[in-house]
């Protein structure tokens, strides 16, 4: 009797473990995640697909005006069939469209990535001059019912670079 | 009987190493119930391992 019990207790510790496993592979695995780079003055940086799950409503980019933007959007099919949504990009200023960047289908095989680049010239977008005090403009991007904002900053002049120093 | 406790810990030593990756990689990408779920599976785990190693007299 104390054997049953105490293999009882085996048995339910196993089932505990295979619970375990299987809520990582299914809520934490499989699925369809987004991750986006975005231009941050010289570098990129990478916006995690869990960032936008979590805690982060946007991205933030900055980009000096003269400069082009390069963004990068990577969509990652962890699922046993294949994710196609219709990608929709477009760039918005105070609630208002200023161009449409990008429409098109994209399809992805199962446990496949796929990736759409696309290019910014902040002298298209604002060919009157540089901005005196900085301009913001919001990327969207929409996927399928899935919609994720990039608010970019474009400050007025690339900073001049101070390194090597003026030889004298 | 001496190397079958290395290998009982061997193994016992890759489950925790293979739930700690599973941790550290998708514990991200977890729903809020997910995570709920799953520390009630943790702290279920450990404690009916308890009772089984506490019948075994230990």
């Amino acid at each position: 009797m104390a054997t049953k019990r105490r293999d009882l207790f085996l048995y339910l510790t196993i089932a505990c473990f295979v619970g375990l496993i299987a809520i990582f592979i299914a809520d934490g695995y499989i699925g369809v995640y987004d991750a986006i780079y975005i231009p941050m003055g010289e570098r990129q940086q990478k916006i995690e697909a869990d960032q936008w799950l979590q805690w982060f409503q946007y991205g933030r980019a900055e980009i000096g005006w003269g400069e082009k933007a390069n963004f990068r959007y990577e969509v990652d099919n962890r699922q046993f069939s294949t994710y196609s949504a219709d990608i929709e990009l477009s760039v918005w200023h105070t609630n208002e469209k200023l161009r449409d960047l990008l429409s098109q289908p994209m399809s992805i095989a199962a446990f496949d990535k796929g990736q759409l680049e696309w290019v910014i010239d902040t002298t298209e977008l604002l060919p009157g001059g540089a901005p005196e005090q900085g301009y913001e403009f919001t990327v969207i991007i929409k996927r399928g019912e899935i919609e994720r904002e990039v608010i970019v900053y474009m400050y007025p002049r690339t900073p001049v670079s101070i390194y090597p120093p003026t030889p004298r | 009987m001496r190397l079958e406790y290395i290998l009982i810990g061997f193994g016992i030593l890759l489950c925790l190493a293979g739930i700690g990756y599973l941790a550290a990689e998708y514990v991200k990408y977890l729903s809020e119930a997910g995570k709920l779920v799953s520390l009630l599976l943790t702290v279920g785990m450990f404690a009916f391992l308890g009772k089984y190693f506490d019948g075994l007299g230990w």
